[in-house]
């Protein structure tokens, strides 16, 4: 630990951190206005995968030779470009290149490849390149949590705070009281980003007036759903912005100690996240009398096992507290009673993220941007056959149809849209005509959809309806926690009856017997797992009804179900 | 890796010096963190030898204030534990929604045809275990994507993945 943190001060004054930054500022700028060509490259979890590890090794195997800074970012979010690269040369914007190898490092030096350029930084066209913010994936991105993601060196706290990590912390140490702090963050009105929908302001507040101690802040970053990849990546490229945020909330609520509790399967995230934290209590950031405040606040970082139960609020508390993830009965709410039997406040990292900006610029800064209901902005992932595939942030009431069509780019050629699976494993499909609507808190339910964490799956033709509703009851049937009958019985009865039907077995009773399950499951489970399980299925019931009474009949449209290769052994017997 | 594993008799396969050590880092400063620290370690274990056997579980239960049983429970729970041996090499299998959607079903369906493996499995001669990740590995652009060990393979067909299986049984060194 030691040799990873040498050389960071230990800054016990607000002046000494007026200084650390001055200095950190002068040294970014230094980067930036030197005569250097400077080459950044996105590492992270989904382009380590494509090499981006060797691009930066060729890069800086030539970057005396061609004197080249030469240094690693976190992923800006466009997955489509994996392995990324920009290069900014003296008196230039940064010229932004797509699927780069290691072999092209020399060549792209030497202005080679220039078919693999998508555009340059900034709103002016340059050599006959685009402005990277006329593409339609950055066109319509309003970037506050990811405003620095793909910029900095996530490894480097120095970096982070030139571009004004930690200010947030400061004026809630320095100028606000916790009061302020929290007014600010109720008049941003910013509501709970895993799902729910809570407004934080409102659970800070009454974790503020609890009057048990010590208090504890909990940072869920479990993100466990099968679909979504956001939380993650801003471990990946920002990790001292969820540190800030969970900082804040501490100093806020009055808490003692902050829990981050990350998702044991992103080793990358965690080992950056790590490095953060070890850093920001080098610096004096984090422990005993903050930046000479007087204040405490000590932090934690806790893995979970690998189990999607534990992105429940309680679950994940068990989880912290070493036992079985299994959440359980309501009231009290973990701002009563929650880690360790005192109150708690529990957030999800997204939202945690958007801290810093609210506290530095105001609450009514932040209320700008999104609906009336919903504010700021959302983290979007898609997944499917598109064609620029990544993680965008778009202010809340972005129409769904951009989304697809443009920001996402529309279907790769061979493939056709067949529907898009909101809200994870918790809620329906919506069809194309459909999409005509806001993506925000609200304005998806009444359609059987959900904006949950903001994780979406576009599906093509190829894809049968009753066997991705089977995959994803089946995904709820394995995570179920088990605590619960209605849950651990109801869920493997509808994969059983889903199963009929796949296999040619089934009849319209099977339709109603999995309807009145789900009926059952929805109305009697314990948690919002269990409560929300069948409405995959549900809703693919409703938006596919045909395939359902096709597959009683016999037939898979899409061949995937076994009940067709019965079918063609059934025909070729008679024949 | 594969070196730190000796005495296989004593402790269930598990070298338990080298348990011992690594539980020498934990120190909690009291019960509440010991237990906190429970998964963490218990993480670090299994890691390293890629499942937890039940004495290395009772020195991870005596240094944190639990007992072996507790922590059996824990392993069973959380879906990233086992406690049986991997296999030689070990494929992690993306079964998230991206990688569904662009064919996993098939692939894992390929695995339980071609191999006879299931989720959890290993194959007959010891070569491979595959886990079937419920999650996302993260690599949505590449799915449907499997990770060997510490290498990622992107957009693969039931040709390619099954060619690549049958490459790593083929090319790991037999036992006898």
């Amino acid at each position: 630990m030691a040799e990873q943190t040498a050389g960071l001060p230990r800054l016990t004054s607000q002046k000494e951190f007026d200084a650390f930054r001055a200095k950190a500022i002068e040294k970014w700028q230094a980067i930036w206005s030197g005569e250097k060509t400077i080459v950044s490259v996105g590492v992270g979890s989904s382009s380590i995968p494509v090499g981006a590890l060797n691009v930066l090794a060729a890069f800086e195997a030539i970057a005396d030779q061609e004197n080249l800074i030469v240094r690693k970012t976190g992923q800006d979010g466009a997955d489509w470009t994996d392995v990324q690269a920009r290069v900014k040369r003296k008196d230039a914007p940064a010229v932004v290149y797509r699927n780069v190898v290691a072999s092209d490092a020399k060549g792209i030096i030497d202005g080679k490849h220039r078919s693999k350029i998508i555009g340059v930084e900034g709103d002016e066209e340059y050599d006959g390149h685009k402005p990277l913010n006329s593409l339609p994936f950055y066109k319509y991105q309003q970037r506050i949590v990811l405003q620095d993601v793909g910029v900095i060196d996530p490894d480097s706290i120095e970096e982070a705070i030139a571009r004004g990590a930690y200010m947030g912390l400061y004026k809630a140490l320095f100028e606000l009281s916790a009061e302020e702090v929290i007014a600010e963050v109720t008049t941003a009105n910013v509501r709970g980003r895993g799902g729910a929908g809570f407004p934080a302001g409102i659970k800070w507040e009454s974790g503020r007036k609890a009057r048990v101690t010590p208090k504890f802040v909990t940072c869920n970053s479990h993100e466990g759903e099968p679909n979504v990849y956001k939380d993650r990546r801003i471990h990946e490229g920002d990790p001292h912005r969820i540190l800030e945020g969970i900082l804040i909330a501490c100093v806020a609520v009055g808490a003692e100690r902050g829990y981050n509790y990350v998702g044991g399967e992103y080793p990358l995230a965690i080992e950056r996240f790590r490095k953060a934290v070890n850093d920001a209590t080098a610096l004096g950031l984090i422990g005993r009398n903050l930046l000479g405040s007087g204040k405490n606040v000590a932090f934690r970082m806790r893995t979970g096992g690998g189990a999607y139960i534990c992105g429940e609020g309680s679950a994940m508390m068990y989880s912290i507290m070493g036992v079985r993830g299994q959440p359980r009965t309501k009231p009290p709410r973990s701002v009563e009673e929650g880690l360790w039997k005192r109150p708690t406040v529990a957030n999800n990292t997204e939202t945690l993220s958007n801290m810093r900006d609210i506290v530095v610029k105001g609450g009514e800064w932040f209320a700008q941007f999104g609906t009336e209901r919903s504010k700021g902005t959302k983290l979007m992932t898609v997944q499917g056959p598109m064609k620029t595939l990544g993680l965008v942030e778009v202010p809340m009431g972005t129409r769904f149809k951009t989304l697809i069509d443009e920001v996402w780019g529309g279907m790769r050629d061979g493939y056709a849209f067949k529907g898009v699976q909101t809200g994870g494993v918790s809620a329906g499909p919506l069809r194309y005509h459909q999409l005509d609507v806001p993506v925000d808190f609200d304005s998806l339910t009444p359609l059987g959809g959900m904006l949950g964490s903001g994780g979406f799956v576009v599906f093509d033709e190829t894809v049968c309806s009753v066997d991705f509703a089977r995959y994803l009851t089946a995904f709820n049937r394995v995570e179920s926690c088990s605590k619960c009958v209605p849950c651990a019985r109801g869920n493997p009865a509808l994969v059983e009856a889903i199963d009929r039907i796949r296999f040619g077995r089934g009849s319209q009773s099977d339709l109603a017997l999995m309807r009145r399950t789900s009926k059952h499951v929805i109305e009697l489970s314990l948690c919002g797992l269990g409560q929300v399980a069948p409405m995959p299925l549900l809703g693919m019931m409703d938006q596919y009804p045909e395939e359902f009474q096709t597959h009683i009949d016999g037939v898979c449209p899409c061949g995937v179900c076994p009940v067709s290769a019965q079918s063609t052994v059934e025909a070729i017997a008679a024949d | 890796m594969a070196e730190a594993v000796h005495a296989p008799a004593a402790g269930g396969g598990i070298d338990l010096d080298y348990v011992r050590t690594l539980m020498a880092h934990f120190e909690p400063q009291d019960w509440q963190e010991g237990q906190e620290l429970i998964l963490g370690a218990l993480q670090e274990v299994n890691e390293h030898f890629g499942y937890v056997s039940i004495e290395a579980a009772e020195i991870v239960a005596e240094r944190l204030g639990t007992t072996a049983t507790r922590i059996f429970g824990l392993l069973t729970f959380y879906a990233d534990f086992r406690t049986e041996p991997r296999g030689k090499h070990f494929m992690l299998m993306c079964h998230g929604m991206s990688c569904y959607v662009m064919g996993s079903q098939q692939l894992v369906q390929q695995l339980a045809d071609n191999h006879g493996i299931g989720d959890g499995g290993t194959t007959e001669g010891g070569e491979l275990t595959v886990q079937v990740v419920n999650g996302c590995l993260g690599a949505c652009n590449q799915a449907p994507v499997v990770k060997l060990d510490d290498d990622f393979y992107g957009r693969l067909t039931d040709e390619s993945f099954n060619a690549l299986v049958q490459r790593v049984i083929a090319e790991t060194p037999k036992e006898q």
